[in-house]
């Protein structure tokens, strides 16, 4: 991947100009403005709901609530209530399942008098009473039946207990939100018995079999555009009922609906990282060597649907371990249904894992990488498959040397920068390479332009520029005569974005197809006459030219082959899977991030004076929008280490903090000096180019490695994220 | 501007369900004067909203990135809004709507303000440049060419707000180390975290010496 | 938000008469909080004038005072040459406070008016005695980590917000002000008020009073002065705790000193006990120390604010540290 590795954002110069449409900025006539009305108690059923003086007020065009809706035929055929993938049937009845649920859908004319409107909107209510608070309800935990859910054991059940060394703790992380910059919003039309939605989805195939179920209307039907995202982070993995709201609305109206949620509604209808409270045990040698890790967790859900996750899955293999157990439990509250985020169960599993390998590693009196070493995993024990390829010590090394972990004491407070303490402390993390079916058209143009088109969208990792870096490099094509078409439907079915699976899912897909392409070129090249009795393999492509490998002389560009066939374009559309020889192998991305921390006891602060993270993800496709990711997903962490939770008023059951001055993300200010670091080493196995996956594990163990350096610097160990400032002040008594 | 306002607060629970009869009774209309037979007939022509909407906006002549409108607009209506749904300058965003992210910074008379607090009816003649008002063509500002290079976004959504902040961060002389550019521009959020790469393309635009 | 009527208000005595007819008008000068209570429908007036076009922008250095006037934006007050040489406590504290965005935008008199942060004011279908008297207080025993220490009541336990006052209480401000009986000057630490009974008033304006500006006498505290913000974030956060300080000193000896503080009360907190007792000492940190311990003296806390004494002692002391080694 060399002339293309470091190509620009290939939609950068829309996203710089305001150019780039994102769902609600799609100029739509006659677009009319929806707002969602939410519930003000946590639980119960609506008494009555006053509409009256919202459907009086100037420009209202309508209300809709659980009283008036025409209920969508799916909601009848839709089964087995607690599956996920079946989220809260919005209007349905008269039943408050969560705080801020939707009770009401107010449309006008302007955006103004829609707000307005939506404020007259008054509910009276049977309250019920609530239970939002996992630490006091997760003796409720709930026993999942599935093969995801179910116990592990490797070895002895719990065989940490019986080591020269043992460890246990527990752990917890808060809610906390994916808030991306752009709101959650839609514009949803009908044509006839034909939706469309511009919406916020990170999956166009996905949200029109939703959609489709819902209406009971054939998928085929269904039109989703989704071009570009301003993040999602997980968020748009779920069709929510603000989508089907709109459709609804749009319906009732016969006009085109524009809806986009507030800020407060994202905290509270979209999803979150749930509540996770992890035990951890561990046993082990007085020489270092793990004998047990068990790592149990208990996570919420809310009362409709069963959401799970990761969350204990790393622990079963990133460490050589012969007696190992996981547990995963949900408990169901009455909140809104959590999602991934970013990272998902593995970066809360590996806040867990990591700190306690680091809490072992010091009543072991040993340096945290060492024992890690001492403990590495030469293969999945968990599958029994050796790896596909694993450079993590590489990672480790790399990191070492970067943050000058040779500066660190395993004594914690020993290490001083003026009055700061100084502390160091890495995390590992994890996540799991996939491949889905995927399909791709690449097609030359009449002008030797390459399109390449797939449904797959973009919520911000750069998949159009990675498409066009691997379709310029098998086509051999400046990147500039590419043109990406993607993220919405009626193009190649592409997969959802999710789960860093879609350089491994799109890119082979484009790799695959741009690969047939140029054979049906050189294909079609070895019938003129100017390379008559050429072989097709003596034969080269590059540069739209078709040439002879031994003679010069001999060429033709692609566009006048095309010219003299008569042809105004030349396609393939292909459909690529993983190989078979794949599921043989264990394929996983690693990362681990370094932190050196400044602490100031006195007052809690805690400055991030260099962050360094290192990721062996098989084949760098693009160095600079894979770096942007790495740092990305590092400040992910970092939020999540030092301020992001979801304070939630468990008197009233609803949040407190739900809006992005009282929720805190990192801003500028935060970030200090961050250097990202690639193995860069080709994985033989996982797909054509070798790679192995970013998104999530860019943000896997950063957490821990904040944690474990704040320890180094304070002697104060923290289990409950986010390690605010309080913490530290409470925990070390000036 | 000085009639009096279709005020719901004037229903009680006995007033008839009925919108078109809600107008009967409300003090705009009483206030010019229908007789009750025109009443009905504005309200089966939705005359009521529109004179409604007549009388309940003000007057604004505003300049965008160097056009001038004149307009009538609502006085609730934001900056931002007004950009966004009136004038269809969507390159401004919308991300908390209350301060809280700056995503919706533009200049406003060249210096940097959050559109979705500013009021448009308060911006009487005022000269705003929104990202759209940057580049001329194919041609791009310094600054936008800056976040390219280096990669200073990745989903885009606050890159606009990002950017009109980083060419004011220069302008206001706020520019003069990566710690006083990373405190001048924390008012801007960006969630995929790219902070690292858009201080490296402020840091050029301002070393690179540019006017502005 | 609920439509109303805009007037440009084109001098502060029109202003004043205007809004005197008006039963639910409000000033609007750079709205930065305003517009946002409207957008929650915290409050709704019919009616808003606009102070903008007023004259009341000027920063001037009079004989022995500077006189800042109330539409002077936070910026144009933070970075003003002269301010930063004679008052820099107060270019510090307006530059810790929310992003340069916003301080181009809120001017000295918004600033002095916002309202708290506290979650449950803002939000309508919550408890609130100073939204809603009578309604109740959300915080004693709900989330409270933002909350008061220091002369809180049964009826409210909100902060006020802002850097810029901390610094204004420290400096001795006064604060003038024109209303429907006239002019008058009120003591900036008498201006901000503690909740009592009645948290819907936050502070000793009366209705439709005008601010028109702020003085701050001369001072001697240049030098060893230093403003310390910890929040959730480096920046672009509200207060946990501030600490304006600043040392007039000879000779390592503490001639003069004052000390207030933000993110403990429902008023700027200045700290005269602490004054009182670092008055004439020599600078060390142990005095420091004992001053941020007698300050805290009498502190109450909540359960999630608990952690406020500590800090609030620890942040004084440094404060001290920082300014004394300026």
């Amino acid at each position: 991947m060399s002339k293309t590795s470091n190509i620009n954002r290939v939609d950068g110069f829309a996203k710089v100009t305001g150019a780039a449409t994102y769902s609600a900025e799609y100029k739509t006539p006659g677009v009319v403005y929806g707002c969602l009305v939410g519930s003000t108690i946590a639980k119960g059923r609506i008494k009555s709901i006053d509409t009256k003086k919202a459907e009086w007020a100037p420009g209202v065009l309508a209300v809709i609530t659980h009283l008036n809706v025409d209920k969508p035929s799916g909601y009848q055929k839709a089964k087995d209530k607690r599956n996920f993938g079946q989220p809260l049937q919005i209007f349905k009845d008269d039943s408050v399942l969560y705080y801020d649920q939707p009770i009401a859908l107010v449309i006008a004319d302007t955006f103004e008098r829609m707000q307005y409107a939506a404020s007259l909107i008054k509910a009276d209510y049977f309250k019920e009473e609530h239970s939002t608070d996992l630490q006091k309800a997760a003796d409720k935990e709930k026993k999942i039946d599935t093969e995801k859910g179910n116990d592990y054991h490797r070895g002895e059940h719990d065989g940490y207990k019986n080591a020269e060394v043992v460890f246990e703790a527990e752990y917890t992380i808060p809610t906390e939100v994916h808030n991306p910059m752009e709101l959650a919003n839609i514009i949803a039309k009908w044509d006839g018995n034909k939706p469309t939605l511009y919406t916020k989805s990170q999956g166009v195939e996905g949200t029109r079999r939703s959609v489709a179920g819902v209406f009971d209307v054939p998928v085929e039907d269904v039109s989703v555009f989704s071009e570009y995202l301003g993040g999602a982070f997980g968020m748009g993995l779920h069709t929510w009922p603000y989508e089907i709201a709109a459709l609804m609305g749009a319906k009732k109206l016969n006009r085109p609906v524009k809806l986009v949620l507030h800020r407060e509604q994202m905290f509270t209808n979209v999803g979150f990282r749930p509540f996770t409270i992890q035990k951890m045990g561990l046993g082990a040698t007085k020489a270092g060597k793990l004998t047990g890790l068990t790592h149990e967790a208990v996570a919420m859900t809310s009362s409709y649907e069963d959401f799970m996750e990761g969350t204990v899955n790393m622990s079963r293999f990133i460490y050589d371990c012969a007696n190992v157990s996981t547990r995963y439990r949900i408990v169901p509250l009455d909140t809104c249904t959590p999602i991934w985020m970013r990272g998902p169960g593995e970066a809360t599993g590996s806040f867990a894992l990591e700190c306690a390998m680091d809490e072992m590693a010091y009543k072991l009196n040993l340096d945290p990488i060492e024992f890690r070493k001492l403990n590495y995993a030469e293969k999945d024990q968990e599958q029994n498959k050796p790896w596909s390829s694993k450079y993590l010590l590489e990672c480790y090394e790399g990191g070492m040397e970067r943050i000058g972990w040779k500066n660190r004491k395993n004594e914690p407070g020993s290490v001083k920068e003026g009055n700061w303490l100084v502390g160091y402390g890495m995390g590992t993390g994890t996540f799991g390479c996939y491949r889905s079916p995927t399909s791709v058209k690449a097609k030359f143009l009449q002008d030797g332009n390459l399109v390449l088109q797939c449904s797959v969208n973009d919520m911000g990792p750069g998949t159009a520029t990675m498409m066009t870096a691997i379709g310029a490099e098998i086509t051999r094509l400046p990147a500039e005569n590419v043109i990406v078409e993607m993220g919405k439907s009626g193009l190649p079915k592409g997969p959802t974005q999710g789960g860093s699976a879609t350089t491994s899912s799109v890119g082979s897909a484009v790799h695959d197809a741009c690969n047939l392409l140029v054979s049906k070129v050189l294909e079609l090249a070895t019938q003129n006459p100017v390379f008559k009795g050429i072989a097709i393999t003596d034969l080269t492509f590059a540069n739209g030219l078709i040439a002879a490998k031994n003679n010069n002389s001999k060429s033709i560009a692609l566009t006048s082959l095309l010219t003299a066939n008569k042809l105004d374009g030349l396609e393939v559309e292909n459909l690529s899977k993983a190989a078979e020889e794949a599921k043989k192998y264990s394929i996983y991305s690693f990362s681990v991030h370094f932190v050196k921390v400044l602490v100031n006891p006195n007052l809690g602060k805690i400055r991030l004076a260099h962050v360094v993270s290192c990721a062996d993800i098989g084949t760098v496709i693009n160095q600079k929008t894979s770096a942007g990711q790495m740092f990305g997903g590092a400040v992910g962490g970092i939020g999540m280490g030092l301020m992001e939770a979801l304070e939630i008023d468990h008197r009233f059951g609803r949040p407190i903090n739900n809006n992005f001055a009282d929720y805190h993300v990192p801003v500028h200010a935060d970030i200090e000096k961050q250097e990202v670091f690639f193995v860069n080493k080709k994985d033989p196995i996982s797909n054509p180019m070798g790679t192995k996956g970013l998104g999530e594990t860019a943000l896997v163990g950063m957490a821990p490695a904040i944690a474990n350096a704040v320890f180094n610097a304070t002697g104060k160990r923290i289990r409950d994220l986010p390690i605010t400032l309080d913490k530290i002040i409470e925990t070390i008594k000036v | 501007m000085a009639s009096k306002k279709n005020n719901p607060k004037e229903v009680t629970e006995n007033d008839s369900n009925s919108r078109r009869d809600f107008i009967k009774k409300s003090g705009l209309f009483t206030a010019l004067a229908f007789t009750p037979p025109s009443l009905v007939m504005a309200s089966e022509n939705k005359w009521d909203e529109k004179i409604a909407e007549y009388l309940e906006t003000v007057p604004l002549s505003i300049e965008v990135n160097g056009k001038k409108h004149n307009l009538n607009i609502e006085p609730r209506t934001t900056l931002l809004d007004l950009l966004r749904e009136q004038l269809q300058l969507t390159g401004t965003k919308k991300g908390c709507d209350h301060g809280q992210c700056g995503a919706c910074t533009v200049h406003v008379n060249g210096t940097r303000i959050l559109s979705c607090l500013t009021l448009a009816s308060m911006q009487q003649n005022a000269q705003v440049t929104t990202i759209e008002g940057l580049s001329n063509g194919k041609k791009l500002h310094p600054m936008q060419e800056a976040f390219i290079k280096h990669d200073g976004f990745q989903c885009g959504y606050c890159t606009p707000g990002q950017i009109m902040s980083g060419i004011a961060c220069i302008k206001e002389g706020h520019a003069n180390s990566r710690e006083e550019i990373r405190e001048y521009m924390s008012g801007n959020i960006c969630r995929c975290g790219a902070y690292h790469n858009i201080v490296d393309a402020i840091t050029e635009v301002k070393e690179g010496g540019k006017e502005l | 938000m609920k439509n109303f009527q805009i007037i440009r208000a084109l001098s502060s005595r029109t202003a004043v008469t205007n809004i005197s007819k008006e039963k639910e008008a409000m000033f609007i000068a750079g709205g930065t909080n305003l517009v946002d209570l409207m957008k929650k429908n915290v409050v709704a007036p019919d009616k808003l004038i606009d102070i903008n076009g007023l004259d009341l922008k000027k920063i001037e250095f009079l004989k022995g005072k500077v006189s800042i006037g109330a539409l002077a934006k936070n910026s144009q007050v933070a970075e003003d040459a002269t301010i930063k040489e004679k008052h820099p406590l107060l270019s510090l504290a307006l530059a810790a406070g929310a992003s340069q965005q916003i301080r181009h935008m809120a001017t000295v008199g918004g600033n002095m008016l916002q309202k708290t942060r506290c979650s449950y004011y803002y939000n309508t279908d919550m408890p609130c005695n100073k939204r809603t008297p009578k309604s109740g207080c959300g915080a004693i025993g709900g989330s409270n980590r933002m909350h008061a220490v220091f002369g809180a009541s049964d009826s409210c336990i909100a902060v006020h917000p802002s850097d810029m006052c901390i610094a204004l209480a420290a400096l001795d401000a006064q604060v003038l002000v024109e209303g429907p009986k006239g002019k008058r000057q009120i003591k900036f630490t008498d201006f901000h008020r503690l909740p009592g009974n009645t948290p819907e008033k936050d502070n000793n304006l009366e209705a439709k009073e005008l601010i028109t500006a702020i003085e701050i006498p001369d001072h001697n505290f240049t030098k060893n002065i230093h403003y310390l913000k910890v929040r959730d974030r480096t920046s672009y956060a509200f207060a946990l705790v501030s600490v304006a300080a600043a040392l007039d000193l000879k000779n390592n000896v503490i001639k003069d000193v004052r000390l207030a503080m933000g993110g403990v009360a429902h008023k700027p907190w200045r700290l005269t006990e602490a004054e009182e007792f670092l008055k004439g000492k020599t600078v060390s940190e142990e005095i420091f120390r004992q001053a941020g311990d007698l300050a805290m003296k009498g502190a109450r806390t909540y359960g999630g604010n608990d952690f406020k004494i500590t800090l609030g002692a620890n942040t004084i002391t440094e404060a001290l540290i920082i300014a004394a080694s300026k």
